[in-house]
């Protein structure tokens, strides 16, 4: 925690460092989090938050999330918006993992008839699901096919029987980002890409089966709106992004911005903060690339939903129609997009970069599917493979305040390297297992990896969300069968 | 070891420092830096060839595009490597690479992290007593 310079406290869950911080700052630097997490954030942070508010054209406040941990230049759980006109975009504000996100699909199962059947499950999904180091995707694509892919998002999965008719208008931004030119995108992102189609990765990228935890069904109203209608209901939780194709593209512009930066005269103060006009030539190219990369993401995400369609569908011996396997949402936590904002008084048009944060809509807003559009955006938070996740929703506040977002996980706190020494894979598969949690790992090293124990407690962060209004809490999700990559 | 793995640098990522007589040997220890956070190198077999060769604008950018090419070939081509043999020419700019190795073999092959980029956070090369060390800080 910041301890020699005046930090505002402005409520019991919101702190503020003032641009006399540091020389360069245009804006304050806005910090969500209780005192316990502001005690535990890594000092890092603040340098990272505060570095962010340096950069031209920024609006009110740089952000950081109850989530946040250091992250390639900006932090991670770290939230810009910059002005269209006169701000900039940055590929180290979105991340490398463009458009990782999480998607929540329901089922009308109840635990009691998922239970005997998890391990079956989770055996069938590992096997339709392809994940871990290397793995081919379950189709291949010519080039020009790739490209349409990547400009038309889940638009495309909808012509070609890979969504149901109800999914592109449960995922954000409909499935597809306007203005994607696969023209901007080298080869080699291409070449990526395509080997990746439907892939799932690794990391801490995972497939969940999980169970609405009846001892934290916040509100039971807001939860029959998403669909979640039982105590007990089964749903399943997708995290992962766009896999080698996204970070391809974030590592052919950072490299771009740099030759860009050098001739405008930009000058940052962490290299991996490269950033440019966003209504320059490289800026636009850059959106049109991230976008191809967002739709893909989208597609990806479209894909594994489809395949844990028919792994339920052959499981139950019954259609996945009939079981009810509809989306509740799909959130980009990972992403920068163009949105107009009103603010004391005042209407905007931003390019908001959201890395490990997520949009958090209120009530009321035209780009919430109509179904949720009375009371708020579905807003999905993943914790660990342990400790469960959350459905929230967003808040008018969160509109008010943060331009319509807040956090994304709960974060690490432990390196891998520690993690692994600490346990064994084989050992937390066994722990898990006792726990009522079967997991099926393309690795045991990296299952180690993601112990629950290295994470930060995801409750204080959805707690300290809810406190602050920019989210407020649906249902806590428990997991019961997990497929890590 | 020519190269260790830093604990705590990039917490939800992995960093290594590698070192290297000479800069082509600098290169390889990364190389090999690289595909250990992928696969234990014990379990690939030298089975295939591929020669590399690249240019690029400084040392620095060279080794970061070199680290990369192995990381795309990994996702594009299913290939992991065991044994490298790098040239580098006087200007540090172009980079000649022997590597061998095999097509990945889930059954076989002890796979560990999907490495998916190499980033520029503390990314560089300096000149130490012995010869020459890197820092390099992997996207997971």
């Amino acid at each position: 925690m910041l301890s020699n310079f005046a930090m505002k406290q402005v409520s019991d869950v919101l702190w503020e460092i003032p641009p006399s911080y540091k020389p360069g700052m245009r804006v304050p630097a806005r910090i969500y989090a209780n005192r316990e997490l502001l005690q535990a954030m890594d000092r890092i942070v603040f340098e990272q938050v505060t570095n962010v508010a340096c950069l031209p054209g920024i609006i009110r406040y740089s952000y950081a999330m109850a989530d946040a941990h250091w992250g390639y230049g900006f932090p991670i759980g770290g939230v810009a918006a910059f002005d269209v006109e006169k701000g900039v975009i940055s590929p180290g504000g979105i991340g490398f993992d463009i458009n990782c996100g999480m998607r929540l699909l329901r089922t009308n199962l109840r635990l009691g008839e998922v239970k005997p059947k998890v391990r079956e499950l989770v055996d069938l999904l590992f096997q339709l699901v392809p994940a871990g180091v290397g793995v081919k995707g379950t189709q291949r694509f010519a080039e020009t096919q790739f490209e349409e892919i990547t400009k038309w998002g889940v638009k495309w999965c909808a012509e070609h029987d890979l969504a149901w008719e109800d999914d592109p208008s449960h995922v954000e931004e409909g499935g597809y980002i306007k203005g994607a030119e696969p023209s901007k995108v080298s080869g080699q992102a291409k070449s990526r890409g395509i080997s990746q189609f439907g892939t799932l990765g690794s990391g801490n990228h995972y497939l969940e089966i999980q169970v609405v935890d009846p001892a934290r069904h916040f509100d039971q109203v807001l939860a029959q709106h998403f669909g979640i209608v039982h105590e007990d209901q089964v749903v399943v939780m997708i995290h992962c992004g766009s896999r080698g194709f996204g970070h391809q593209i974030a590592t052919d512009y950072v490299r771009n911005f740099e030759g860009g930066m050098k001739r405008a005269g930009i000058q940052v103060r962490d290299r991996e903060l490269a950033s440019l006009p966003f209504n320059s030539r490289e800026g636009q190219d850059y959106y049109g690339a991230m976008a191809c990369a967002a739709n893909f993401a989208f597609v990806n995400r479209q894909v594994i939903v489809q395949k844990i369609r028919e792994a339920f569908g052959r499981v139950f011996h019954r259609d996945p129609e009939a079981l009810g396997m509809h989306l509740v949402y799909d959130v980009c936590h990972n992403i920068a997009k163009v949105e107009r904002h009103t603010y004391d008084g005042s209407t905007v048009e931003a390019i908001v970069h959201r890395k490990g944060a997520t949009r958090s809509f209120g009530p009321g807003h035209p780009d919430i599917p109509p179904p949720y559009r009375s009371v708020g955006q579905p807003v999905i938070i993943g914790g660990s493979m342990e400790t469960g996740s959350y459905l929230l929703v967003g808040t008018q506040r969160a509109m008010e305040e943060t331009f319509g977002s807040t956090a994304h996980g709960s974060g690490r706190t432990m390196s891998r390297t520690a993690a692994k020494k600490s346990i064994r894979g084989h050992d937390l598969q066994r722990k898990m297992q006792e726990k009522g949690i079967y997991v099926k790992a393309a690795t045991m090293d990296g299952l180690a990896e993601e112990a629950g124990m290295a994470y930060k407690d995801i409750s204080q962060v959805v707690e300290t969300m809810d406190r602050a209004g920019i989210s407020k809490k649906v249902v806590a999700l428990r997991p019961i069968g997990n497929v890590k990559g | 070891m020519p190269f260790r793995f830093l604990d705590n640098v990039a917490i939800a990522d992995v960093a290594f420092e590698a070192r290297g007589r000479t800069l082509p040997a600098l290169f390889e220890s990364c190389a090999r830096a690289l595909t250990e956070v992928m696969v234990d190198r014990r379990s690939v077999r030298p089975r295939r060839v591929e020669r590399i060769t690249l240019t690029s604008d400084s040392t620095e950018n060279l080794l970061y595009d070199f680290l990369t090419d192995l990381i795309i070939r990994k996702d594009v081509e299913s290939i992991l490597f065991k044994e490298f043999l790098v040239s580098l020419d006087k200007s540090g700019r172009k980079l000649k690479c022997v590597a061998r190795g095999e097509l990945i073999d889930r059954e076989r092959h002890r796979l560990r992290n999907d490495v998916k980029a190499v980033t520029t956070h503390l990314f560089g090369i300096k000149r130490s007593g012995k010869g020459f060390s890197a820092t390099v800080v992997l996207d997971i």
